[in-house]
C-alpha cells in the first residue's frame, strides 16, 4: 500500500481573482486555462467565425480583468465571463458587419466515424447554428448557457440581469424555436 | 411534457454541446493565456470617458433627485404666498407680551410704513414761535372770529 500523497489544494475563481487583483500575473493566465475552451466554444456558438474565436476569446479575458470591479460574486466567473464575451462579439459584428452565420467549414466537419452520420451531425449542427442567428440575443445566450454550458438558472439570470423565471422562459422560447427551424 | 418532446429536447441539447467544440479544441489555451497576461502588462488602458465610470444606476438617481428638489422648490413657491397687509397685524386685544419677536418685528415695519406715508405734525409739538409772522397773523384772525 503506497502512503497517500497530499493532493494539492486548487484554488478557487475567487482565490485566483483575488490574487490577480493583488498584481499576480500568473492568477490571470491560470483563469485563461481554466475557462478559454469554454469560452471558445460559447463564443463560436453565438456564431463568432471560426478564424476570429482567438481573438475574442482574447479580447473578452482583457475586458474581463479590466473590469473586475464589477463583478461581485453574483454569479460564476465563468458565467460572466460569457456575457462580457457576448458583448465582444455583438461589437466585433458591428465593426465588421460580415455574416454572423457560421460556415460550414472546419468547425462543422467532423473527420471521425460513419460518413453518413458524419453527415447527419454537421446539417444538424449547421441548422442550429442558423437557428441560433435567427434568434434574440437573449434567447441566443441563455439557450447556450444553459443547453450547451449546462449552467444553472439561478447564474443565468444573475449574469444577464433578469430573474430565474425570466431565464426560464427565454429559455422555452428558444427551444421551441430552434425545434421549429430544424424540424 | 411527454416522452418524445423530452427526447428531442437532449438531442437538441447534445447538437448545442457539439457546436463550437471544435474551435475550442483548435484553441491554443497556453499562448492564449500568455498573450492575455502581456496585453494587460503592455496596452494602455482603453480611453476613459469622463463620464464612463459612473454607473447608468446613479445617473438615474441624480436626476430623479434633481427633479425631486426643483419639484419642492415650485411647490414651496405655490404654498408660501406673500404675506398680506393685514396679516402683519397684531391679533386684536393682544398684549405686546404675548407677541412674538416676528410678529414684533412685523409690527414695527408697519407702523414705519405708516409713519413714511403720513408725515403729520401733531399741533402738541408746534410752538407760537414756530409760527411765521403771516401764521401768527391768521392765527389772530381766527381766534377774533
Amino acid at each position: 500500500m503506497t502512503p497517500a500523497e497530499p493532493v494539492a489544494a486548487i484554488p478557487t475563481d475567487a482565490a485566483l481573482i483575488a490574487a490577480w487583483r493583488g498584481g499576480d500575473e500568473p492568477a490571470a493566465a491560470e483563469l485563461v486555462r481554466r475557462h478559454a475552451r469554454a469560452l471558445a466554444r460559447f463564443l463560436a456558438g453565438a456564431g463568432a467565425l471560426a478564424a476570429d474565436v482567438d481573438d475574442l476569446v482574447q479580447e473578452t479575458f482583457i475586458r474581463a480583468f479590466r473590469g473586475l470591479g464589477r463583478f461581485r460574486g453574483q454569479c460564476q466567473f465563468r458565467t460572466w465571463l460569457m456575457t462580457i464575451g457576448g458583448n465582444v462579439l455583438k461589437d466585433a459584428h458591428r465593426r465588421s458587419r460580415r455574416s454572423r452565420l457560421v460556415p460550414l467549414g472546419d468547425d462543422l466537419r467532423a473527420t471521425d466515424g460513419d460518413p453518413h452520420e458524419r453527415a447527419v451531425a454537421g446539417e444538424a449542427e449547421r441548422r442550429l447554428a442558423a437557428g441560433l442567428e435567427r434568434l434574440p440575443r437573449m434567447q441566443r445566450e441563455v439557450f447556450l448557457l444553459r443547453a450547451q454550458q449546462g449552467l444553472e438558472y439561478d447564474d443565468i439570470a444573475a449574469a444577464l440581469g433578469t430573474t430565474p423565471g425570466a431565464a426560464r422562459v427565454h429559455y422555452h422560447h428558444a427551444v421551441r424555436r430552434l425545434k421549429e427551424h430544424m424540424q | 411534457m411527454n416522452d418524445d418532446t423530452r427526447l428531442h429536447d437532449d438531442e437538441l441539447r447534445e447538437v448545442a454541446q457539439r457546436l463550437g467544440a471544435r474551435a475550442a479544441e483548435r484553441l491554443d489555451v497556453e499562448r492564449t493565456a500568455q498573450a492575455v497576461v502581456t496585453r494587460l502588462r503592455t496596452e494602455p488602458r482603453a480611453d476613459v470617458r469622463v463620464l464612463g465610470w459612473i454607473q447608468p444606476v446613479w445617473l438615474r438617481i441624480a436626476a430623479l433627485l434633481v427633479l425631486a428638489a426643483g419639484a419642492g422648490v415650485i411647490a414651496r413657491s405655490l404654498l408660501h404666498k406673500p404675506p398680506e397687509a393685514t396679516a402683519l397685524a397684531a391679533p386684536a386685544g393682544a398684549e405686546l407680551s404675548e407677541l412674538s419677536a416676528d410678529q414684533l418685528r412685523q409690527v414695527l415695519e408697519a407702523v414705519g410704513q405708516a409713519g413714511g406715508e403720513h408725515e403729520t405734525v401733531s399741533s402738541q409739538d408746534v410752538s407760537l414761535d414756530d409760527l411765521s409772522a403771516p401764521q401768527l397773523r391768521a392765527l389772530l384772525e381766527a381766534l377774533e372770529g
